[in-house]
């Protein structure tokens, strides 16, 4: 019998346990969170010609983020009085697990992903579908005017964004004849990156996405302007940064479900390694979504619904119809 | 392991269900139910059924909770009435139940399921597509029932609440 510290050794230098913890698993998650706080500050700030952080580290600030973190974490944890503490402080410990669940499901590499399931594309979407729902037990808990109307905004959000999501990427799984995202890659690398017969599936993906990460156009939820961050209003110093972190988290996963499923995943020349393959395409994609952010005015709330129901459903039809000639082939009149 | 497993999901479904009924609050009924669900896809998931577990969670939860907090929290996140108290009637429908449910198992021999596809690392879901619309057709239409029963329950309750 293996006494129980070689065990532990075993255990901690498995590839398993260190897909977990160290890449893509937890670790990378949070340097990743503290350096795209830093990065989309910076990026929002150059466009709007502004300097941006600038003092924590000589190289433009770039330790902002954890400077954040650190500050965050000291701040006295108050819960509003009248507040429902369990919710108040399960939503974004769940919404955290939500967002390191989806993580699990990407293929980074030839290998290197932590969950292969069978239907991967189902399952991400199925589990992001929770995090409305958390969002407005969070903002019902806080008992407090402006959170209550920003976690119904994300729950009526979600009835205008959640069809046209499922069904935008219906078209990849149409053409890939698989739900398995390394499937999908595996299909892009002998009939090349899906973005071009799937344009019009693409460009709905990444709105309904952005959508569902509650990011400017579509921060509803948010809104700063309107309701003082919604939602989050009442939440204090480190449940704050627990809020946060999942957004932030949620974004990454987006924008490598995109790379995963129109942009070949972990594929391109073998001048460089697949995984940097990924993150390359995977950071166009955060900064675009970003770009969106410095460069669209907020929509309302009925606008988001009207369109949602009819360009958006309407849109994401045709791309299926689109999807089912490339399948069948279009036929000859 | 597997055991284990299901105990864990099985306990933690029947408990959050017995919850989901008896939660005096409202906003606590719903997401215990919540809770239900999700179970009830890990259940799917240890199945091997991780298609139907995925689309579990996507439909019940993603539609029929949201369905139902949308309707508690706009009808106010008020108590919700005081638990009913143990009647001769629930008895008599509990073992109603109870007698329907036992019958039905016991009608359900191996013959009525002809035993587990075995159909190794994954089913294929081409196959389960083509059955499902070709021999279940009218079956599914039913099942896709389910949301607007959730809505028309949405309805109702919202219904209620500004009468009294």
């Amino acid at each position: 019998m293996p006494d129980p510290i070689t065990q532990i050794i075993q255990l901690v230098t498995s590839t398993y346990f260190l897909e977990i913890v160290v890449f893509p698993g937890l670790i990378s998650i949070a340097i990743l969170g503290a350096f795209f706080t830093w990065f989309e500050r910076k990026l929002t700030a150059r466009v709007q010609l502004r300097i941006g952080p600038s003092y924590s580290s000589p190289a433009g600030g770039i330790l902002q983020g954890f400077a954040d973190i650190i500050k965050l974490l000291f701040k006295e944890l108050i819960i509003p009085e009248g507040a429902d503490r369990f919710f108040f402080i399960m939503s974004p410990v769940t919404a955290l697990i939500i967002g390191a669940a989806l993580l699990g499901l990407i293929p980074f590499a030839p290998g290197v992903q932590i969950a292969n399931v069978e239907v991967g594309l189902p399952a991400f979407l199925a589990i992001v579908t929770l995090s409305p729902t958390l969002v407005l037990l969070a903002g019902w808990s806080a008992n407090s005017k402006f959170p209550f109307i920003g976690g119904l905004r994300a729950l009526f959000q979600q009835t205008a964004y959640e069809i046209p999501l499922w069904l935008s990427a219906l078209g990849v799984v149409m053409i890939t004849g698989t739900l398995n995202l390394t499937g999908i890659v595996q299909f892009q690398q002998n009939n090349g990156w899906l973005i071009l017969p799937q344009a019009l599936g693409a460009l709905l993906f990444i709105v309904t996405s952005t959508a569902e990460m509650e990011r400017l156009p579509f921060d509803l939820p948010e809104a700063e302007s309107e309701i003082m961050m919604g939602w989050q209003a009442e939440y204090p110093g480190p449940l704050f940064m627990l809020v946060q972190g999942p957004a932030f988290i949620k974004l990454y996963a987006f924008a490598a479900l995109f790379s995963t499923l129109y942009l070949g995943g972990y594929l391109g020349p073998a001048i460089i390694p697949p995984i940097v393959w990924f993150f390359l395409k995977t950071i166009v994609i955060i900064v675009a979504v970003m770009l969106f952010r410095s460069t669209f005015p907020r929509v309302r709330l009925d606008q988001l619904l009207r369109q949602g129901w009819t360009t958006l459903l309407t849109l994401s039809i045709v791309n299926i119809v689109i999807a089912y000639f490339i399948v069948v082939g279009v036929p000859a009149i | 392991m597997t055991d284990l497993t299901f105990l864990a999901l099985a306990t933690v479904t029947v408990a959050s269900a017995i919850l989901a009924l008896e939660a005096r609050d409202l906003v606590y009924g719903a997401a215990a139910l919540g809770i239900t669900f999700l179970g009830m896809a890990g259940l799917f998931f240890l199945l091997d059924a991780s298609y139907v577990g995925a689309f579990q969670i996507a439909v019940y939860i993603g539609a029929v909770v949201v369905l139902i907090l949308f309707t508690v929290m706009l009808v106010g996140p008020q108590l919700g009435e005081p638990p009913l108290e143990l009647r001769r009637l629930s008895l008599l429908t509990a073992l109603l139940v109870a007698l329907l449910l036992g019958t039905a198992g016991s009608l359900t021999s191996a013959a009525a399921f002809p035993g587990p596809d075995n159909c190794g690392g994954g089913c294929d879901l081409t196959r389960l597509g083509t059955t499902l619309i070709n021999q279940y057709g009218v079956p599914l239409e039913f099942l896709s029932l389910v949301l607007a029963a959730a809505v028309i329950g949405a309805l109702t309750l919202a219904k209620a609440d500004r009468k009294g």
